[in-house]
């Protein structure tokens, strides 16, 4: 099993109170990864059904954020390796 | 300084954190000015102004809080911070002659104003007490006369010295018949200042109390030349005034004009020293959208405040003159919902 990377980062390093504030956090991890099963089912005679794809995530990583002041950070996006969250200054 | 953490775990529990530092900067104090000195508090009522500038001669037997000027002190009881901009200018009335006065038991006797300010061609120039006299320490008198009545306010104030050092120099000055340069008299101006501060700081005074000295900031080397760090160690805040007189004026422009030069030019302890700004308007002739440019003021001051270079901490709205705001109810409305916003709430 790989160790997972995380970086993160403000959009700014001051705030005037009530901005809005916007935290990017790129991460990953080597053994992470995303696959796509496909299932045809296929009966005696030979017949077959179109192809369904689902996708499944191998060891998905759980993104945490604490804050020493306690701010609340919420999601805005998360793509699986890029998360935007958002605070209120 | 506060900190967000950023964890990352796979289901084997490895994981990896990254930290991110941040600050949140103390609100920006809105603040007001109204024409002639009169009684702001029916203007700034349930609106989140929370500064207030004042202009006073040392000329005035009458400087805290100034003739029938109640007021002031409920103002400054309830919490409002007051610029109290004190100048050697002679506001003329009723003469300029010497005066002696007692001020508590002592009795002071202080010559007449020799200096010139302000000398625009064309134009009456007004007196004031010289940088000369006040080195002399003929001016003494004056400042124990403000002092006194200052102890009696009950709270502190930011004294101001000068409204706008670079007007007053920007033709030269005169004292006792001899002329100086504009840039003679900023030297002179950097002394007196200097003399006058130590001689506050030498006394108690209420707690609270800072200084400033007061310039327009529209002329680069007199900025610099009247903000040595040897003056900008006894001082408290910058201060420079910003007026938006031309159709093309933004606010991020104007305000950030005297800052960029500061920021170049002045020392670290100069820098490290939060705005005062005393002054700011809205010329309508020029801006007749006059609201509107208010409206812009709040994130041009958050934006200048999260760039490097000192801290803008508190903007006056001079309603008056060129700042007068007109019409009144449209204009004070609007500088109400800029200072309900960020950075000012």
């Amino acid at each position: 099993m790989a160790a997972p990377t995380v970086t993160a980062s403000l959009n700014a390093t001051s705030f005037a109170p009530g901005a809005q504030m916007l935290l990017t956090i790129t991460y990953g991890d080597l053994d992470n990864k995303t696959l796509t099963v496909t299932v045809v089912v296929t009966d005696t005679q030979g017949n077959s059904s179109a192809p369904v794809k689902v996708s499944a995530v191998i060891d998905p990583l759980v993104v945490t954020v604490t804050d020493t002041s306690g701010r609340a950070w919420t999601r805005v996006s998360d793509n699986g390796s890029v998360a935007v969250y958002r605070a209120v200054a | 300084m506060s900190r967000v953490t950023v964890t990352v775990r796979d289901s084997a529990g490895q994981a990896a954190t990254a930290a991110a530092n941040y600050t949140i900067l103390p609100p920006v104090l809105g603040g007001y000015y109204l024409s002639g000195g009169a009684d702001p508090t029916a203007d700034m009522a349930g609106g989140n102004f929370r500064s207030l500038t004042q202009y006073r001669s040392f000329a005035d037997g009458y400087v805290f809080p100034g003739y029938n000027r109640p007021w002031l002190v409920t103002l400054g009881r309830s919490g409002v911070l007051l610029n109290m901009v004190l100048e050697l200018k002679h506001y003329g009335a009723p003469d300029t002659g010497p005066q002696t006065f007692v001020v508590d038991g002592v009795t002071h006797t202080v010559p007449a104003p020799t200096m010139t300010i302000q000398q625009r061609p064309g134009t009456v120039w007004p007196k004031a007490y010289g940088y000369g006299q006040v080195l002399a320490g003929q001016c003494d008198g004056l400042f124990a006369r403000a002092l006194s009545q200052y102890r009696t306010m009950g709270f502190g104030v930011n004294i101001q010295l000068a409204s706008e050092l670079d007007t007053d120099h920007e033709f030269g000055t005169t004292e006792s018949g001899k002329a100086y340069t504009w840039a003679e008299s900023d030297g002179r101006a950097v002394q007196a200042m200097t003399y006058i501060v130590d001689w506050f700081r030498a006394k108690a005074l209420p707690q609270g109390t800072t200084f400033s000295v007061g310039l327009g900031g529209f002329d680069r080397d007199c900025f610099r030349r009247t903000h040595p760090e040897s003056l900008m160690t006894r001082l408290d805040h910058l201060q420079w005034n910003v007026y938006a007189t031309s159709p093309g004026h933004t606010a991020l422009d104007r305000f950030r004009r005297t800052k960029d030069w500061a920021v170049v030019d002045l020392g670290p302890v100069a820098l490290s020293r939060p705005v005062l700004i005393a002054e700011w308007g809205v010329r309508v002739a020029e801006l007749p959208d006059q609201a509107g440019w208010i409206a812009t003021v709040p994130p041009a001051i958050a934006r200048l405040n999260a760039e490097r270079g000192p801290f803008i901490a508190r903007t006056n709205y001079f309603n008056s003159g060129w700042g007068a705001l007109n019409p009144k109810v449209t204009g004070l409305a609007a500088l109400r919902a800029a200072y309900a916003r960020p950075p000012y709430a």
